[in-house]
């Protein structure tokens, strides 16, 4: 549904793209994770027809975003980090703007519908510039959603809210990728809001890609380390030892750390040892992710 | 076009729910009364001066003193005027970002910037609108030209289109207000005396250029109530320019 390929941007001397690719399935959702100032904006406003790219190419539903940036536009909601906001309006006014804007055929039904989704009928007849951030943002996704759009890129869209406000809009946005086959890519630098809703990370780092694929992937790492807790581990470690697919036990001085060559809790449990809990310690998105993005790239 | 439509529309509504809309409204409605009533003061004096010489009174014209001095004056006032009008309407959208959502909706460039120009005339002629009273005033107790009168109009409405092109235009370029209050100004006070600097010059290709560039000539001939092409032409041309400039700035936008 997005493909991009070899995009590259550049204001004046400052390389904020370098060569970036990646390709995202109808249905899919996607989470875009990087630093500040990593490009992450500066991709979506390309793949939004917003921004122009300096090489390389973007494309949406089939169709270039260059060249027939409106095409794209009509099938694509974009909420930037900032949310377009005309603040003297009312929510239902603004919403009912972008809706004609976008050359929705009946703006009452799918503003009430847009507004029903993200939750601000009972604002809607509130001026935006006096609402809270949580709402505001809320707004901008209205916004991007009122054309019912078969893909949505949304920029940030929890930055700045406090922890209830940020889950609102995770579960939101986790409602609004589910059914419809909607393609959603998702930019955020906050992990927990990715491994929540997405299937597919796509890293960057200085305007570079430095991974993408599959969360599990990602996240699981190579190999798995499941704690288990014992009361008396002498003995256990025998026992552990010969359990199919473990390659290490080791006693790090609190629980016994079995490392296998797969998730091996289900053979550890099955080894009729008196364990009292065991829980899978699997090298998480957050490291690589750190891992990757500390890295000096030369 | 749909979607120009739809920017005009809510470009005007919002001139309407700030107080930028109503203070220029107001202004430029009693700023106008004053001219109009310190006219008919002054044509009624002269009026009754002639009361003794008849053939003076029969040339009296209230065309040429009332109508044609009001709309004159409606133009100045309009030259400061609009550019407080048209400051906003693109360099606020840059500022708040809202723009963002205007360039990744399916409109073109031209499309803004029609919008955005079309947005100022909803409110001008709602301006224009204010004089209908005072020319009500005028049928009721005269007898005035309507030739004169609707050409006035035709030439009042197409300089406040002249003013308001590049006023968009000037909006475009900046995210500034006040600069961009400042060019439009500048811009539209070049255009309006620019033939008062070659007054004294010999004739030759430089006096008749910008001769033929300043505003404040070809208002005047449509103020003595001639609608020629010419200068019909002069203010579509000026203001299909500034709509062209306009789009170009709001397509460089999105390379920035």
């Amino acid at each position: 549904m997005i493909e991009v390929q070899g995009l590259t941007k550049s204001y004046g001397d400052t390389l904020a793209l370098s060569d970036v690719s990646f390709t995202i399935q109808k249905g899919e959702v996607v989470g875009f994770l990087g630093q500040n100032g990593a490009g992450k904006s500066t991709t979506m406003r390309i793949i939004a027809g917003s921004l122009g790219a300096s090489a390389g190419t973007a494309r949406v539903g089939g169709f270039d975003v260059a060249e027939s940036p409106r095409k794209v536009q009509a099938i694509l909601g974009y909420a930037p980090e900032t949310p377009p906001l005309y603040t003297n309006m009312t929510v239902g006014d603004y919403v009912r703007f972008a809706a004609s804007l976008k050359g929705v055929p009946d703006i009452d039904a799918a503003t009430k519908k847009a507004l029903g989704r993200v939750g601000l009928e009972a604002v809607s007849h509130r001026i935006i510039d006096n609402l809270s951030k949580g709402y505001r943002q809320r707004v901008g996704l209205a916004q991007a959603l009122v054309h019912d759009p078969k893909v949505l890129v949304l920029d940030e869209p929890t930055s700045g809210l406090d922890p209830a406000q940020r889950i609102e809009i995770k579960n939101l946005i986790h409602e609004l990728s589910l059914g419809d086959d909607r393609t959603v890519l998702l930019s955020t630098h906050v992990l927990s809001e990715i491994e929540a809703i997405c299937s597919r990370v796509i890293i960057i780092h200085k305007g570079r890609i430095v991974a993408q694929g599959d969360l599990a992937t990602l996240g699981g790492g190579a190999e798995k380390k499941v704690h288990v807790e014992l009361a008396r581990p002498e003995g256990a470690i025998d026992v552990l030892r010969k359990v199919p697919g473990v390659t290490l036990v080791e006693h790090d001085g609190v629980h016994l750390v079995v490392t296998g060559e797969r998730d091996v809790r289900e053979a550890v449990a099955a080894a009729s040892i008196p364990f009292g809990l065991l829980s899978l310690q699997g090298q998480r998105l957050e490291d690589t992710y750190i891992q990757l993005t500390t890295r000096e790239t030369t | 076009m749909i979607g120009a439509l739809t920017i005009a529309r809510r470009e005007t509504s919002a001139l309407f729910n700030t107080p930028v809309g109503w203070i220029a409204l107001t202004a430029f409605t009693f700023i106008g009364g004053f001219f109009f009533t310190a006219m008919l003061i002054g044509y009624y004096s002269a009026f009754s001066e002639s009361v003794l010489n008849p053939q003076q009174a029969d040339q009296l014209s209230v065309n040429e003193w009332v109508v044609q001095p009001f709309f004159s004056n409606l133009g100045v006032i309009a030259l400061f005027i609009v550019p407080a009008v048209t400051m906003r309407l693109i360099a606020e959208d840059r500022r708040q970002r809202s723009i963002e959502l205007l360039l990744t909706s399916p409109v073109s460039s031209f499309e803004i910037a029609l919008g955005k120009f079309l947005g100022g005339m909803g409110f001008a002629l709602v301006m224009t609108a204010t004089t209908l009273p005072f020319m009500w005033f005028l049928y009721a107790l005269g007898d005035p030209d309507s030739g004169v009168v609707i050409s006035n109009y035709v030439g009042f409405i197409l300089m406040l289109g002249t003013l308001i092109a590049m006023g968009t235009f000037a909006s475009a370029l900046t995210e500034n207000q006040i600069v961009a209050f400042m060019i439009a100004f500048a811009g539209g006070l070049f255009l309006w005396i620019s033939n008062w600097v070659v007054q004294g010059m010999d004739d030759g290709p430089l006096k008749t250029t910008i001769d033929y560039v300043s505003m404040l000539k070809h208002a005047d001939s449509m103020g003595k109530g001639l609608l020629h092409t010419q200068d019909i032409v002069y203010f579509l041309s000026f203001i299909g320019f500034f709509l062209f400039a306009t789009s170009q700035r709001v397509e460089a936008l999105r390379w920035r």
